[in-house]
């Protein structure tokens, strides 16, 4: 496969408009490329960095949470470079246009889109700095750079024997212009990509030593937290302040616009004089439903709105007026929060008329306008450092911890490590929206005739503009956040005009069916809500994928054999499917006591088909096996890919058995991992992943193992119950 | 206060309130961060280290509950400057994803190698059932510990010595 450099610099220009073009001439961007002299090191692109001592730098512009990126991005740029991923020192990427997401137009890491975006740009990136090398070389032996070849850090000399380090060579390649095409290494030559290799974060993380947000020290560092209202969008009316900052250690107590900041030497310290905070809150404007109410006022939307149309084929109506038999069911699914491992945290230092941040987050540049937003300075004045994120999950997407902290270094004057509790964290999440589904079908006989699918419930990118819209725009003036914020995303900014967050999945329909309505009800209780790992298709596949179950029983029919014969020119979900059913023995009987369940769905590009054989031991759901198969094609690194997928399961798993965050008069109920469980080792099932060797172009692994599994569980307990459950989370004594 | 406190063979003395949890104690005091706050509240084990040989919650373990103990953490498992067997085994296996429970992990499965050192399945189970992780690591974890087991197995079996070099290289290719 070959490419054209100025197809890499267009490439390129779509994540930045043109300051990535300007990149070949050295000085003349925010991102100085070529060659200096005092240190020896040659910037090739906004990538890479070789120094005149073989240390090869990575900048890796998509954070790494455990998804893999530090390792799988490396390894693209490593195949195209000859150098081993081992060689390649990564560093996280400073805010800057070049390192957004071409999809988002944001610096943002989610949608599992980190490798599917890099694929090109960082192979052709790792190519065109090993063509200047070589050129380089065969200059300096004057033969033909295309006799020369590149191994290990090293051009290697037409005869074989001699050979240049790349350290030796990086000042003359910096003058070397590339013409024409640069070709990418044939699969057949790849040395990396889609083979074995360990995981470059492996030992910092098995040591100790990986710096997370949490774990940022900065010189007279002091520590920060913060009380929340209960009550989301409530207000801090009076508290005893005085009485706090007499506390040992207490340094100030102050109101910031989300709560009231605590302020101490010591952690510890800050957290004792939490204990003995009195706050009032004035809850006028602040949210005061319960989830049931949540529920209701969905219901109630449903009936008065029947949707915007967002698939329409055939006439739905017409085939379900005609059709013999009609059925029904309505699903729903809960509140959901993220857990990630590592509470939200960032640490701040205000100083002079900057400021500088360190902090777990999925996107650097919103963190740029969260912190601008709560101080007198400008985008341009916040420096975000990023760090291992301890989990992402989507929650990092969102920026209110880094809003928080710099709120407080700005009044402190001096670096605030403000860390979030478990509680805290729990409470006060941005949660995976709680959703409702009516679907209705028509039959004929055991025919699929209609398919209708009415999605209730808010839309993502109401909640993610405040901060997105802004980062879009860094240079608009800060009067104008709260107008981009309410305009969202304009059209030309973010890729998606059109927020998917509520019907993706859905509407991805898979099935052949001549008559098909799929509708969305728009509603937002107010509850925050935000992206949460696999996003509308968690929700979605739940839905879509039991209602199918439903229908192979309606109708008499095998729930592998009836998702087979709607599959009718979709090879890449049979596949998957026909993968996953021979993994389990699907034809082979199912052991006493069990049932088996199936789940086919794509997301991300990525397609997933699972089977889970569970039963009930002790009063409690049991899950035994898993049995998956994906399709992403092209794979970077398998064991990256099967543990990604694995991973997904385990997610999926936990929200289907324990997920489930409620709200009473406003206040979320759930507060520590006693009362908002998560898997642990002693549930794990048997799992195995089977992965579809493809050449087709990768796709994200990140999200795509959590929707099926859980509709796949709820079939398997229906086939051994014979009751069906249609709202999460599953329960034992249905 | 002034507090005494063992922590990897060192004797640090300290002037920190003795109700602070040993957590605090470790990460803002002493700097070692591999020890990790998950949950203040002893639940999901990512800040699990050994008080005198046993593995405890530093988050709810007061500080003055660990005067005349040892202390070791994560920093503190590897010996003469050689990685301890099980974090090899962790990096050999890929088991860290987003990695913050790992160093609780390993700490758990020092502990039980330490007081068991050929577990079956269902010991290692039972042993890391109380550290959490939300990436779901749990069966690289297991894998992690067993090639532990298996090669620990392997060098003090009474078979001849070569053989078990061979299992070794067998492993590893495999």
């Amino acid at each position: 496969m070959t490419m054209n450099r100025r197809d890499f610099l267009k490439v390129s220009a779509g994540t930045s408009g043109t300051l990535m073009l300007s990149l070949s001439l050295p000085g003349c961007s925010g991102m100085p490329t070529g060659y200096k002299q005092e240190t020896g090191e040659w910037k090739p692109d906004a990538w890479l960095e070789i120094t005149n001592n073989d240390e090869v730098h990575f900048t890796l512009a998509r954070v790494e949470m455990g998804q893999g990126t530090y390792t799988g991005l490396t390894t693209l740029i490593a195949e195209e470079l000859e150098v081993e991923p081992a060689a390649i020192t990564p560093r996280f990427a400073p805010v800057a246009p070049e390192y957004r997401n071409p999809l988002y137009k944001l610096q943002l890491t989610g949608g599992s889109t980190s490798i599917a975006t890099s694929w090109e740009p960082l192979r052709t990136a790792g190519a065109s700095a090993r063509q200047m090398l070589i050129m380089a070389a065969a200059r300096v032996w004057q033969v033909d750079a295309a006799e020369c070849s590149a191994r290990e850090g090293r051009v290697i000399h037409p005869n074989g024997r001699e050979s240049m380090r790349y350290g030796q060579l990086v000042e003359l390649a910096s003058k070397e212009v590339l013409r024409g095409d640069i070709a990418l290494k044939p699969a057949a030559e790849w040395k990396y990509i889609g083979k074995q290799g360990g995981k470059l974060d492996a030992h910092a993380k098995s040591t100790g030593t990986a710096v997370y947000g949490i774990d940022v020290e900065l010189p007279g560092m002091v520590y920060g937290v913060v009380s929340r209202p209960p009550r989301y969008g409530a207000r801090i009316k009076a508290f005893n302040g005085d009485e706090l900052r007499a506390m040992p250690g207490v340094l100030d107590v102050f109101e910031i616009e989300r709560g009231v900041a605590i302020v101490a030497d010591k952690y510890w310290r800050a957290r004792k004089a939490q204990d003995a905070l009195k706050a009032e809150w004035d809850n006028e404007d602040a949210l005061s439903l319960s989830t049931d109410e949540v529920f209701a006022s969905y219901r109630k939307a449903a009936d008065k709105d029947p949707g915007e149309s967002e698939r329409s084929e055939g006439d739905y109506e017409a085939a379900v007026g005609e059709a013999g038999k009609v059925f029904e069911a309505e699903y729903s699914q809960p509140y959901l929060a993220h857990s990630t491992l590592e509470p939200m945290n960032a640490t701040a230092w205000y100083r002079g008329n900057t400021i500088e941040v360190w902090a777990p987050t999925q996107a650097p540049d919103l963190g740029r306008i969260a912190a601008a937003r709560v101080t007198n300075l400008s985008p341009s004045d916040v420096t975000i450092n990023t760090t291992f994120l301890g989990g992402g999950f989507g929650r990092r997407l969102t920026q209110d911890y880094i809003e928080e902290a710099a709120a407080v270094a700005y009044r402190m004057k001096k670096p605030v490590k403000l860390i979030w509790s478990r509680e805290e964290d729990t409470q006060h999440d941005l949660y995976r929206p709680a959703m409702l589904h009516r679907m209705q079908a028509g039959l004929e006989g055991n025919q699929l005739t209609g398919w209708h699918h009415q999605i209730i419930g808010p839309q993502l990118l109401d909640w993610y503009v405040r901060n997105a819209a802004p980062a879009q725009y860094p240079w608009a003036p800060k009067f104008m956040y709260d107008t981009l914020g309410k305009v969202g995303l304009l059209a030309e900014g973010i890729a998606t005009p059109k927020d998917m967050s509520a019907i993706e999945g859905a509407i991805e329909y898979p099935y052949n069916v001549a008559n098909i309505d799929i509708r969305h009800t728009h509603t937002d209780p107010g509850v925050p809500v935000t992206f949460w790992r696999s996003v509308g298709y968690s929700h979605n596949g739940f839905a879509v994928e039991t209602f199918t179950d439903e229908l192979a029983y309606e109708t008499g029919q095998d729930p592998y054999q009836f998702r087979r014969k709607l599959l009718v020119g979709q090879p890449r979900h049979l596949e998957v499917l026909d993968r996953a059913a021979r993994i389990a023995g699907w034809n082979t009987p199912v052991p006493e006591g069990r049932g088996r369940g199936i789940a086919l769905f794509k997301s991300f590009g990525t397609f997933v088909a699972q089977v889970v054989e569970a039963g009930v031991e002790n009063g409690s759901i049991k899950v035994y096996k898993v049995a998956c198969a994906v399709d992403c094609g092209q794979v970077v690194n398998p064991r990256i890919v099967e543990d990604q997928i694995e991973g997904g399961i385990i997610f999926g798993l936990t929200a289907a058995l324990y997920g489930e965050i409620t709200l009473e008069d406003g206040e979320v109920q759930q507060s520590n991992f006693h009362d908002y469980q998560l898997m642990r080792q002693y549930e794990l099932p048997e799992i195995t992943v089977d992965v579809v060797q493809s050449s087709e172009a990768p796709t994200g692994v990140g999200e795509p193992g959590v929707p099926p599994v859980i509709p796949a569980l709820g079939n398997a307990l229906f086939a051994l119950t014979g009751k069906r459950q249609r709202s999460l989370p599953l329960k034992a004594d249905a | 206060m002034a507090l005494s406190l063992t922590v990897n063979g060192e004797l640090h003395s300290l002037d920190i309130e003795g109700d602070t949890p040993l957590l605090w104690v470790l990460r803002d005091e002493l700097g070692l961060k591999g020890t990790k706050f998950g949950c203040g509240a002893g639940l999901c084990g990512a800040c699990t280290v050994h008080l005198n040989g046993q593995p405890v919650r530093s988050c709810s373990t007061w500080a003055e509950a660990a005067v005349g103990g040892e202390v070791t953490t994560i920093e503190g498992l590897a010996e003469d400057g050689k990685l301890h067997a099980l974090q090899n085994a962790w990096i050999a296996e890929g088991v860290p994803q987003c990695g913050y429970c790992q160093s609780g992990q390993i700490m758990s499965a020092a502990h039980l190698l330490a007081t068991n050192p050929a577990p079956a399945r269902d010991d290692v189970v039972a042993a890391m059932t109380g550290n959490l992780c939300r990436c779901g690591t749990y069966s690289r974890i297991i894998a992690a510990v067993e090639s532990v087991v298996e090669s620990s197995s392997v060098e003090n079996s009474s078979v001849d010595s070569s053989l078990a070099y061979d299992a070794a290289v067998v492993r590893e290719i495999s």
